[in-house]
Parts: C-alpha cells; sequence; structure tokens
C-alpha cells in the first residue's frame, strides 16, 4: 500500500523521538529519491484531475457511477491478466468501453440508477474475483488492487497523467458554458445547440481514462474518493461556479501533496494518507460559514 | 403579414407508442404573440420541445428563420442564439453553486469550443444590461437558488434578453407564482416584446390574458382543433372543442356577472 519506510536508511515510526528538525530534514531528503517525486507528482496529478471532473461528476449526480467504474477496474485487470496482457494497458481501454455501456444501459433502461448500477458493480466485482482466482501466481497481489501504490508510479504513468490532465483541462475550459447549461438544466442546453449527447460522452470517457489511469497508484476501494471528496469540500466553499471547478481541482492537488507529505512524516500508507487529508479538508469546511467564505 | 420566424409543417410526435402531437401545422410570423391553448395532455409542452428539437418527432417539417430544422434537431448556431426557450418548472438543484450573473451570461454565450475568458467585458456589459432591463441587476451576486419564484422569472427573462433574439418560446413560464407575480411577470413580457420586438410561442392556460395580449392563438388536443385570432380560437364553440362543454358552460356561469362577451 506504498508504505515509505523501506525506502529509508533509518527508519523512524514516530516523530517524538526525534528532533522535528530531525523528522523535516528526514521527508526532505526522502523526497530527493526519485519514486518519491514520481510518487508525489502523481498525486497531485491525480488529484487535481479527480477534483476537476469531479465538481460536474457530482452535480450530475455521477458519484455512484464513478465508484461503479473503479470497482470494474478489478474486472479489467482480471482479463488482462487471464489474457496474458499487461493489466495496465488493459486497463485504459476497457474502462472506457466499460464505461460507454453502463451509460448505455442506464439511457435504456427504465429502472432506478442507483439499482442498476449497484447490479454492475457488485456483479462485475464477483466476475473479477473469480477470475483472478484463475491467476494463483499474480504478482500485484489483490492488496494492490483494492489501495494501489503511489510509490510505485512510472514515468510512463505520469506522462500519461500530465496528457490526460492537460486533455480534461482543455475540454472543460473550452466547454465550459456549455457544459454548466448542461448540468443546469439540459432542455435548455439543447434549445441553445448544445450538442448534448455528445458533450455527455466526451465526459464520461474522460472520467473513464482518469478512473483507470489512476487506479495503479490509488487503488479500487479509493478512487471515487478523489473525484468526490474535494468536490464536495469545493462545493461548500464556493457560491460561483467557476469559482467551484478551480477550488476542486485545487484541493484534489493540495490533498495529495499535504497527504504524501504526512504519509512520509508518519510512515503511513500514502493513497489512503491522501484520502484522509481531503477528508479532513472537507470536515474543515463543514465548520466555515458558506456565505462569508470566497463571496464575489 | 411579418415574415413567418416559424414554420410548422405536419408536425407528429409520439411518446411511447401513441402519438402526442398529430399532423400540426401553423406558422409564427415575425413580431408577433403566438399562444398555445389547450387541457392537460394535449400535447402542448411536446409540441414546443419537437419544434426545439428536444425531442425528436415522427413526421413534418420545422423551420425557424428559413433553416430547416433536422431529424437529430441541429440548427446552425447563428439560428440557436436567436432563440430563447423558458421551461416550464425551471427547477434548479439548490445545491449547484451558480450565481445570478452567471446564469444570465449562459444566454450570451455562443455554442462551441471557446475559451473561457473570451468576450469577458462585453459579456459583462450586456449581462448588465439585461439584468437592469428587468430590475434585477441588485441580485447579480446572490445564489440563483436563494431567489424566489418572481425573481427567478425576472432573471430567466434577463437571460433571455441578453443577446437580440427573434424568438422566445416559452413553456407556461409564470407557473408556480400567484396572481400578483403572475400579472407583474406578463406585463414585463408584453413590455419588453414591445422593446426587443420579439416573436413569441408561449404555453397558457390563462385565457384572459391570451385575449388580451395574444395575436394569435392555436387551440389544442393532440392534434390542431383551431387557430387564428383571440375572439375566433376563444368563442365557446372552438373552446368547447378542445376543453368540453361542461368547461365552457362553468366558464360562462363565472364570467356572468362580470358582462363578458360569451
Amino acid at each position: 500500500m506504498g508504505r515509505i519506510s523501506f525506502a529509508i536508511a533509518t527508519p523512524v515510526n514516530f516523530p517524538t523521538i526525534m528532533t522535528i528538525e530531525a523528522e523535516f530534514t528526514r521527508v526532505i531528503q526522502l523526497f530527493q529519491l526519485p519514486f518519491m517525486q514520481r510518487a508525489l507528482m502523481g498525486g497531485v496529478l491525480t488529484g487535481a484531475m479527480g477534483g476537476l471532473l469531479g465538481s460536474f461528476t457530482i452535480l450530475r449526480q455521477l458519484s455512484f457511477f464513478s465508484d461503479v467504474l473503479g470497482h470494474s477496474a478489478l474486472l479489467g485487470i482480471s482479463i488482462g491478466l487471464l489474457l496474458g496482457f499487461n493489466p495496465s494497458w488493459v486497463l485504459l481501454p476497457f474502462s472506457v468501453i466499460f464505461a460507454l455501456v453502463v451509460t448505455y444501459f442506464l439511457e435504456r433502461t427504465h429502472l432506478w440508477t442507483d439499482a442498476l448500477l449497484n447490479i454492475i458493480y457488485s456483479s462485475s466485482l464477483a466476475v473479477g474475483i473469480i477470475l483472478l482466482s484463475f491467476r494463483d501466481k499474480y504478482q500485484g497481489g489483490i492488496t494492490h488492487l483494492l489501495f494501489g501504490d503511489i510509490l510505485a508510479v512510472q514515468t510512463t504513468d505520469l506522462i500519461f497523467s500530465v496528457v490526460l490532465l492537460g486533455v480534461c483541462a482543455g475540454f472543460i475550459g473550452l466547454t465550459l458554458r456549455s457544459q454548466i447549461l448542461l448540468t443546469l438544466h439540459e432542455p435548455m442546453a439543447i434549445a441553445r445547440g448544445v450538442s448534448v449527447s455528445a458533450q455527455r460522452t466526451a465526459f464520461i470517457v474522460l472520467l473513464a481514462l482518469v478512473v483507470g489511469i489512476s487506479i495503479k497508484a490509488i487503488g479500487v476501494l479509493l478512487i471515487s474518493a478523489f473525484v468526490v471528496i474535494p468536490a464536495c469540500a469545493a462545493r461548500l466553499l464556493s457560491r460561483k461556479f467557476t469559482n467551484y471547478i478551480l477550488i476542486s481541482a485545487g484541493l484534489g492537488a493540495v490533498s495529495a501533496v499535504i497527504g504524501m507529505l504526512l504519509s512520509a512524516l508518519f510512515d503511513l500508507p500514502s493513497g489512503p494518507s491522501i484520502v484522509a487529508v481531503q477528508l479532513g479538508i472537507f470536515l474543515l469546511t463543514l465548520l466555515i460559514p458558506t456565505a462569508r467564505v470566497l463571496a464575489p | 403579414m411579418n415574415d413567418p420566424v416559424l414554420v410548422v409543417q405536419g408536425l407528429t410526435v409520439y411518446r411511447g407508442a401513441h402519438p402526442a402531437v398529430q399532423e400540426v401545422s401553423f406558422t409564427v410570423p415575425a413580431g408577433t404573440d403566438t399562444a398555445i391553448i389547450g387541457p392537460n395532455g394535449a400535447g402542448k409542452s411536446t409540441l414546443i420541445q419537437a419544434v426545439l428539437g428536444i425531442l425528436p418527432r415522427q413526421a413534418g417539417q420545422v423551420s425557424v428563420l428559413g433553416h430547416p430544422l433536422s431529424a437529430k434537431g441541429y440548427l446552425p448556431a447563428a439560428v440557436r442564439q436567436q432563440i430563447a426557450y423558458l421551461p416550464q418548472n425551471f427547477l434548479l438543484d439548490r445545491r449547484i453553486p451558480i450565481t445570478v450573473s452567471e446564469l444570465v451570461g449562459l444566454g450570451w454565450d455562443r455554442v462551441g469550443p471557446q475559451l473561457p475568458w473570451v468576450g469577458g467585458r462585453v459579456r459583462h456589459q450586456a449581462v448588465r444590461a439585461a439584468l437592469t432591463q428587468v430590475e434585477a441587476w441588485r441580485l447579480r451576486d446572490q445564489l440563483v437558488s436563494s431567489l424566489s419564484g418572481g425573481e427567478t422569472k425576472r432573471v430567466l427573462l434577463a437571460y433571455c434578453l441578453v443577446r437580440p433574439r427573434l424568438l422566445l418560446i416559452l413553456d407556461e413560464a409564470p407557473a408556480g407564482l400567484d396572481a400578483l407575480g403572475e400579472s407583474e411577470f406578463y406585463q414585463l413580457l408584453h413590455q419588453l416584446k414591445r422593446e426587443q420586438g420579439w416573436a413569441i410561442l408561449q404555453i397558457s392556460h390563462d385565457l384572459e390574458m391570451v385575449r388580451q395580449s395574444c395575436d394569435r392563438v392555436l387551440c389544442m388536443n393532440r392534434t390542431l382543433l383551431c387557430q387564428g385570432a383571440p375572439d375566433h380560437a376563444l368563442s365557446p364553440e372552438q373552446l368547447s372543442l378542445a376543453y368540453g362543454s361542461d368547461f365552457v358552460r362553468y366558464r360562462h356561469t363565472c364570467q356572468l356577472p362580470h358582462h363578458h362577451d360569451y
């Protein structure tokens, strides 16, 4: 799960043993290691992407959808392993196809969205675990799938993440007004000429890619936190839609930095530390009177 | 007669296996106010949504400013800019963080990819002018979700007039307002119509307002039962076709003390 103590020469488990200064020196030294720099960068990119798309995801009530996408990754990885491919390469196309198929089902059936998503969520998890049982020598291990390993992020993963963040920012930036109108009132957006179906599909594809690319670092269980928590905290801090999006992306990135620092300082698992920081920020925002903060 | 802004020919729209709108044809000339009346379930909202391309149509043609609406609901962006639509219930999720000026600004934006900061100053001035015109500039920084029903309708009218338009389509726009709010809404709407030269196509259940303010009336119950000037379309004979004779008798009884003309 990405505990950092493996990488340091003199592991120390509690800061009270040493002076605070020595602890900080240790953390600084730690972040001079390439794998830690990659992990930090990976966390920031994942946090920013999750926050950016998460801002629209929660308003369109797709939070559970992103959770389902995360859990379905287990199925994608299992299929990749069974077919003898690198699971990382299978995961991205699988996530996109899976997301589009789920969207198709949601649009074509008249069942309740959460009920249908629950069926897909639990059944994809079940099938994924059954398929994994045929590969009892899976090196990655189920724990890494569930919780991710941000310390194992490679340069290739970072390049993918940078490109994807650029695409997400470009897409949201260039279609911002249409995205807002579509989120507010779909018929009004259609009347204005917004291509709702194309915009919605593009958003779902990007969300699937973000989830797919982040699984390795964050894991199946925690990925939806990166999408949902910063956006919810940003909502409590925002009155303007544009501020809300920027704050959401910013909180995602900042949470990753603080989470990684705390993880290094206290020798905690990195992914869960970042999520714990996101939760801490969210709880803090609950204490702030919304009207006074970031008022235009 | 002015050139038609909207031409609808033989429009048929299905809801499930049954036609909700059947073989409806009419035109809306420029600068005129056309009301669609009819009982609940008559297909009025379906008609409007098909005209806008929100719902698919099974047969017929729709043409806006001389441009045909494609089967998939496509109209050129320049034509879409000339249309404003206010839905029956603008129920905004209260959790969506959007201010009044942001909402009105969305009415100014053109559709298609653009940098978010494009048109900043011009856009701001247009938003200010529109909000001032509906006397809602003081609300500019308020969350839309915090507005009263009447304030929301004013802001939505500002959304319509933030850019010059030729066609305004309203689906029971004053729904949810009390009598005073409804009266104020219509007063503002008709004042703006005179100033802006809008052609209006609106669904209404307020037959007195229709009689006094509209140029033409379409009376429908799935199909078009009659169309024409208010005096003709709102005659007891025509109304009984759409609403039934009981409704007309009841209406007649209610209006006798006021010496109305039917």
